[in-house]
């Protein structure tokens, strides 16, 4: 799973760039999930907060929801090969649903990225 | 777990049910000269029933009616065409034999229906995919 240790590694290096800003915890409980849905310069201030559900919670939150889907996808794939009672359209369908959450993930990576990049640039 | 695909749970339910018809009406063509079964009869044509299951509330959704469910498997009992077969081994008395109610043109059409609606559920998911996929683009550059 090369992309999503890459995603680990990220986890883990940005609590180190916003420490400079007063920031966030590296372990963070993961029931958090703040509104992903319009992920901004919002978003990356109130990680600046010393609050829990910054950056890394949840990242960490999707990485284990997509970890958890492509575990269930393989699995579903070898019950259809040892013969159990799965059959080919779920399997498939198991592939594809594991396929879009990891490129939401991508997406929702990218997004927060951007929005960080962007809170750099602001001069001080 | 199947949120991300929009409508996905009712399309499953759709592929598996017209899967089920489509084995039912498979072993009916196969066993259309059956004369003794398991049960020591003749193979009687066997016909499926679907019914909307009302699928759980799926993330505090209000719609009803999931994708359909098998309902029953039900054996139709309508006597099949009596053949006059002296030599054959299952003959009775009068040297007729009873052959199975199968009739292969109609199972025919039913298994082009049962056919087309798989490849329509299928096309159903590919759209929503494709649809995903769209949705997943809107912030790229």
């Amino acid at each position: 799973m090369n992309p999503l240790s890459a995603i680990r590694q990220y986890i883990a290096q940005v609590p180190a760039g916003l420490g400079q800003m007063g920031g966030a915890e590296a372990k963070i409980p993961t029931g958090e999930l703040n509104g992903l849905s319009a992920p901004g310069l919002a978003d990356v201030t109130e990680a600046a907060k010393p609050v829990e559900g910054s950056f890394s919670g949840v990242l960490g939150h999707f990485v284990n929801e997509v970890n958890a889907k492509q575990s269930m996808a393989v699995q579903t794939v070898q019950d259809l090969q040892s013969g159990q009672n799965v059959s080919l359209h779920q399997a498939m369908i198991a592939m594809e649903e594991a396929s879009v959450s990891f490129q939401l993930m991508v997406e929702v990576r990218n997004r927060l990225l951007e929005s960080y990049q962007e809170l750099m640039r602001m001069q001080v | 777990m199947i949120q991300l695909l929009p409508g996905a749970s009712s399309t499953v339910a759709a592929l598996s049910a017209e899967r089920v018809r489509l084995d039912v009406i498979t072993q009916n063509i196969a066993n259309a000269n059956t004369t003794r079964g398991l049960d020591g009869k003749v193979y009687r044509r066997q016909e499926v029933c679907f019914e909307s299951a009302l699928s759980a509330v799926e993330g505090g959704d209000d719609r009803s009616g999931g994708g359909p469910r098998v309902s029953l498997i039900r054996k139709d009992m309508s006597p099949g065409r009596m053949v006059f077969q002296p030599g054959h081994p299952h003959a009775d008395g009068n040297g007729m034999v009873e052959m199975p109610n199968v009739s292969i043109h109609e199972e025919m059409a039913d298994m082009i229906v049962a056919s087309r609606s798989f490849e329509a559920n299928l096309a159903v998911l590919k759209n929503s995919r494709q649809l995903a996929s769209m949705t997943l683009a809107i912030g790229k550059k």
